[in-house]
């Protein structure tokens, strides 16, 4: 009883600790002070800032979009192909297969992002928004391959035989069976691989290219040279509702099934 | 065998997986329209059979002819041959009309005739207000209904069912058994059933084959199975048994007598004929025994076999009461059931000394056993429970 | 004939994702290892000659300083954070189901915004003019004098508030599936509650732990933006001079030597919690067994 007390305050403490900076950021997007160290009075100057006097940060989010855009869709396509053969085949091959997949998620970013700009200069490539592209594209399959594999796994193999058993052709029964099957754990997979994308700053940093920077890499580049920060504020605010959006729309995404049946038999 | 006018046929089959041999050299065949099982011990090689009529596995050796035509290496899109999985697998992301539909869809038949289809095999499953649901909306036994009738809504040569009960609960699965039986009369489909379940396998088929470590031990009708089993194996999986192992001391015409080490000699009907000195295993059902505080009236027949007995262990189970009796040696497992409760005859309790009497008739003398097949045997009361019901 | 075809199949469908990673992760790998035994060349890139001098320098000062000072700082940060996550995935754990989703909800959601920003945020925090210091001194805790940020403290700090939802979620993870009756059977038994906790909560929930500890160390140990952004001249880790010898310096070899030891030092613990795992699944099988073989014997008997 006492235990579950202290653990309970801890557990308060803690998410306050989360929450602070957070919440201080959103305030001070509004406050009229510079340095935001006091409440100055509320302003929304530093969102007009942002939206007039800022076309770099929008073209840098279109880039952001662009390439995260992009770079799940590869992920997707690739990570779902790595986790029907991770699934369906348990040979030697595939535990290579598997060690590939999985060294990345436990591998600090700042490694793969040195050594693909070590490989890039080797082979003459330059860096720009190509190479972002290929290395977002990489550190995003572990995390697809992951999500459907997950998904796989949780789904009886049965299913594949029975249609097969009925007279699809593997071709058919991997389209009109498998494929809708794993469409949610692709769909989770890919807002993962969209979010960490987006939000992916350090290998950028090192296979950015002149006139390729990303959104995180022109807010970093902003803070570095203490250049408008409350604008950052409002831009990391609009930042955070969109996120606080996205997430939302995903968990939306994955109850939608429950409610289909009804939507069905209305069209009928 | 005539391969080509059997409607289903093993030849021969033999599947090993690694250093086990699954099915070992299965040659049987199956008649058209029947209800046939194959009913044994998990891992007998029962699955693997049938997943190699499904296409799923290939033999190593042997072919499987179906209405006339080699079907061993058609992969399973191509023949006409269902399967009622044991975890239903149905489609998760269809209505059940889509998951009934989809073979019909894949012949390319026209819509009409899709829709007719279809809503007739609804209407035969009972399921007409559940088609726009999806599975996880349904209860295992709606489900199990809805994979038969996918199966079954292009009319397939043969419909096989993998275990389709075993995932039920017990009043469920009786109620499923008499919709199974209904729906085999309705269509007139052959079915081919696997099953470890006796009492399913008994109230279902034509005919079953008991198949024991990849081999067909018995192949015949449920009541021949039961009464006439062909090695101590049989007797022991299909219900309840008393085995008694002895030699042949003397024989009497239709009539043996044999002796039975830690026993009496008992008296049995030698419907083979067997000959002095030949060693048996006597089955004697349970249900065949009977227990009472007086000794049998001698208008009984002179040939009866009456034995003294102390009772050891009683069962009181509903239908029946189980009783554990000592005679000699031995443990002799009886059932009585209740006509009359109550009023029923003398109450017999533990500790009761007790004759247990049967007549000759009613044992059965199996010439081949194993060892091994005295685990299927209840040897102990703690084991008794589950009864010979399921 | 069927299983040559299955072979067409499998590399079919694994070599897209094989070629890809073998491509643009195991060969750069590779080349940052190979880079580390040349020399630098004038032009910012590498010689072709083989040398040791890199690593011979990589052991030296100040090197050595800074490579101790991100293990300790990581170190620190991961003990940190398993502290303040097992009274939270405790907490958690205990609540009802519906609560547990929010609550764990409310953990993930700042993980879901941007890293940099969240960084960024702390920076303004600890900034001399922030809210931080006006509210600590205001309270009487620190001098309007005392510097929160750019230095390893702010790193630290920083670290755990970054790295927490790491720790928090493989432990809440495991709590949930922990037996909590076993406490109470354990406080019946006259246990103090912190004794249960030590001796029953922890060894239950040591799998999550685990993870947990490896989930906040790595990025710990390849930490770049925090102590870019709030660390100090004197408050360098490996990251920040793995980016300035590849940048300002144009230094590759340096760089990728760097990288080479950021690499073991990650691999070292990841080996050493892959055994144990293994051990363990090891033991609970053979526990496995050895309880099935007594039931069957007993069984028999």
């Amino acid at each position: 009883m006492k235990h579950s007390r202290f653990a309970g305050i801890v557990l308060l403490l803690v998410m306050l600790f989360l929450y602070l900076p957070i919440v201080v950021l959103v305030a001070n997007s509004f406050n009229l002070s510079r340095y935001g160290g006091e409440w100055a009075g509320f302003t929304f100057d530093w969102y007009v800032k942002l939206f007039t006097q800022n076309q770099p940060i929008w073209e840098a989010f279109e880039r952001s979009l662009l390439i995260a855009a992009t770079a799940t869709v590869a992920s997707c396509v690739l990570g779902t192909t790595a986790a029907l053969a991770l699934h369906r085949w348990k040979d030697r091959l595939q535990t290579v297969h598997y060690g590939l997949i999985y060294t990345p998620l436990v591998m600090p970013e700042i490694l793969m992002g040195i050594s693909l700009l070590m490989m890039f200069t080797a082979i003459g490539l330059g860096c720009g928004l190509f190479t972002i592209w290929i290395a977002h594209t990489t550190f995003c399959v572990s995390y697809v391959t992951m999500t459907v594999l997950a998904r796989l796994q949780d789904f009886d193999d049965r299913v594949i035989e029975a249609a097969y058993d009925l007279g699809a052709s593997p071709l058919y029964a991997f389209f009109k069976v498998e494929l809708p099957i794993l469409l949610p754990g692709i769909v989770a997979g890919g807002l993962l691989a969209f979010t960490l994308s987006i939000d992916d700053f350090v290998i950028t940093f090192f296979v950015t290219g002149p006139g390729a920077d990303t959104l995180p890499l022109k807010i970093y580049s902003m803070i570095k040279h203490s250049r408008q920060m409350p604008v950052i504020n409002s831009l990391s605010t609009l930042m955070l509702v969109f996120t606080c959006v996205l997430v939302a729309a995903s968990r939306l995404v994955a109850n939608r099934r429950h409610r289909r049946p009804a939507a069905a038999k209305a069209l009928k | 065998m005539d391969l080509a006018s059997e409607f289903l046929v093993f030849d021969h089959v033999t599947k090993r997986f690694g250093a086990l041999t699954a099915v070992d050299d299965v040659s049987f065949s199956i008649k058209k329209g029947e209800f046939f099982s194959l009913l044994g011990p998990s891992g007998c090689g029962k699955t693997t059979l049938l997943r190699m009529l499904g296409g799923f596995e290939r033999p190593d050796s042997g072919r499987i002819w179906l209405d006339g035509k080699d079907i061993t290496d058609a992969p399973p899109n191509i023949r006409r041959v269902h399967t009622v999985f044991q975890n239903y697998a149905l489609f998760p992301t269809m209505t059940i009309w889509d998951n009934i539909a989809f073979s019909l869809r894949l012949a390319k038949k026209p819509k009409a005739e899709i829709e007719e289809s279809v809503d007739a095999m609804l209407e035969m499953i009972r399921m007409g207000d559940h088609a726009w649901k999806y599975p996880s909306q349904l209860s295992g036994g709606q489900k199990q209904r809805v994979a038969i009738a996918r199966a079954l809504v292009d009319r397939p040569q043969v419909l096989l069912l993998d275990e389709p009960l075993a995932a039920l609960d017990l009043k469920l699965r009786q109620h499923m058994l008499l919709e199974l039986d209904t729906i085999h009369d309705q269509v007139g489909i052959t079915f081919m059933y696997v099953t470890h379940d006796q009492g399913e396998a008994m109230s279902l088929s034509d005919r079953i084959a008991v198949m024991n470590s990849g081999r067909v031990e018995q192949l015949d009708t449920p009541a021949k199975i039961y009464e006439a089993p062909v090695s101590s194996f049989v007797a022991a999986f299909i219900g309840d048994t008393n085995f008694f192992e002895g030699t042949i001391v003397a024989t009497d015409g239709d009539y043996c007598t044999i002796q039975v080490p830690g026993f009496a000699a008992i008296c049995a009907y030698n419907d083979k004929k067997l000959d002095v000195g030949q060693k048996v295993h006597l089955s004697v059902r349970p249900e065949k025994i009977r227990v009472t505080l007086t000794p049998p009236p001698p208008e009984k027949g002179a040939r009866i076999n009456v034995f003294q007995s102390q009772v050891t262990d009683v069962i009181y189970q509903g239908v029946y009461t189980k009783y554990w009796l000592k005679s000699g040696d031995r443990s002799v497992s009886a059932l009585k059931p209740h006509s009359r409760f109550l009023l029923d005859q003398e109450t017999i309790t533990w500790n009761d000394n007790a004759y247990c009497w049967w007549h000759p008739d009613d044992g059965y003398m199996v010439e081949n056993f194993s060892a091994l097949d005295e685990s299927l045997v209840q040897t102990t009361p703690s084991a008794a429970p589950k009864g010979a019901v399921s | 004939m069927s299983s040559f075809r299955e072979k067409w199949a499998e590399w079919g469908v694994t070599l897209p994702s094989l070629a890809w990673l073998a491509l643009f992760f195991v060969v750069p790998t590779v080349i940052v290892f190979g880079i580390a035994f040349h020399a630098p060349s004038a032009d910012g890139g590498y010689s072709s000659g083989f040398t040791m001098e890199t690593w011979h320098a990589v052991v030296r000062t100040p090197y050595k300083e800074i490579v101790w000072r991100t293990i300790w700082i990581s170190a620190a940060t991961t003990f940190l954070c398993i502290v303040l996550s097992l009274p939270c995935a405790y907490a958690i754990a205990r609540m009802k189901a519906k609560w547990r989703a929010i609550v764990a909800g409310l953990i993930m959601l700042p993980f879901w915004t941007s890293f940099i920003v969240r960084v960024f945020a702390w920076r303004t925090l600890l900034n001399p003019d922030g809210f931080l210091q006006h509210l600590l001194v205001s309270l009487g805790l620190c001098t309007p004098e005392t510097m929160l940020n750019y230095n390893s403290g702010a790193i630290l700090v920083v670290s755990v508030y970054s790295f927490l939802p790491f720790a928090i979620m493989p432990i809440y993870t495991a709590a949930e599936k922990f037996d909590f009756s076993l406490l109470e059977a354990a406080r019946d038994l006259g246990a103090r509650s912190f004794f249960a906790f030590r001796k029953i909560f922890l060894p239950g929930v040591r799998r999550g732990v685990v993870s947990a500890a490896l989930m906040v160390f790595i990025p710990a140990i390849g930490s770049y933006v925090i102590p870019d952004l709030v660390g100090g001249r004197d408050s360098e880790l490996i990251g920040n001079k793995i980016y300035q010898r590849t940048f300002p310096d144009r230094n590759l070899p340096h760089a990728s030597a760097l990288a080479a030891v950021m690499g073991f030092s990650v691999l070292v613990p990841l080996a050493c919690v892959a055994w144990w795992f293994k051990r363990q699944d090891a033991r609970e099988a053979k526990r496995l067994a050895e309880a099935t073989a007594r039931k069957l014997s007993g069984g028999a008997a």
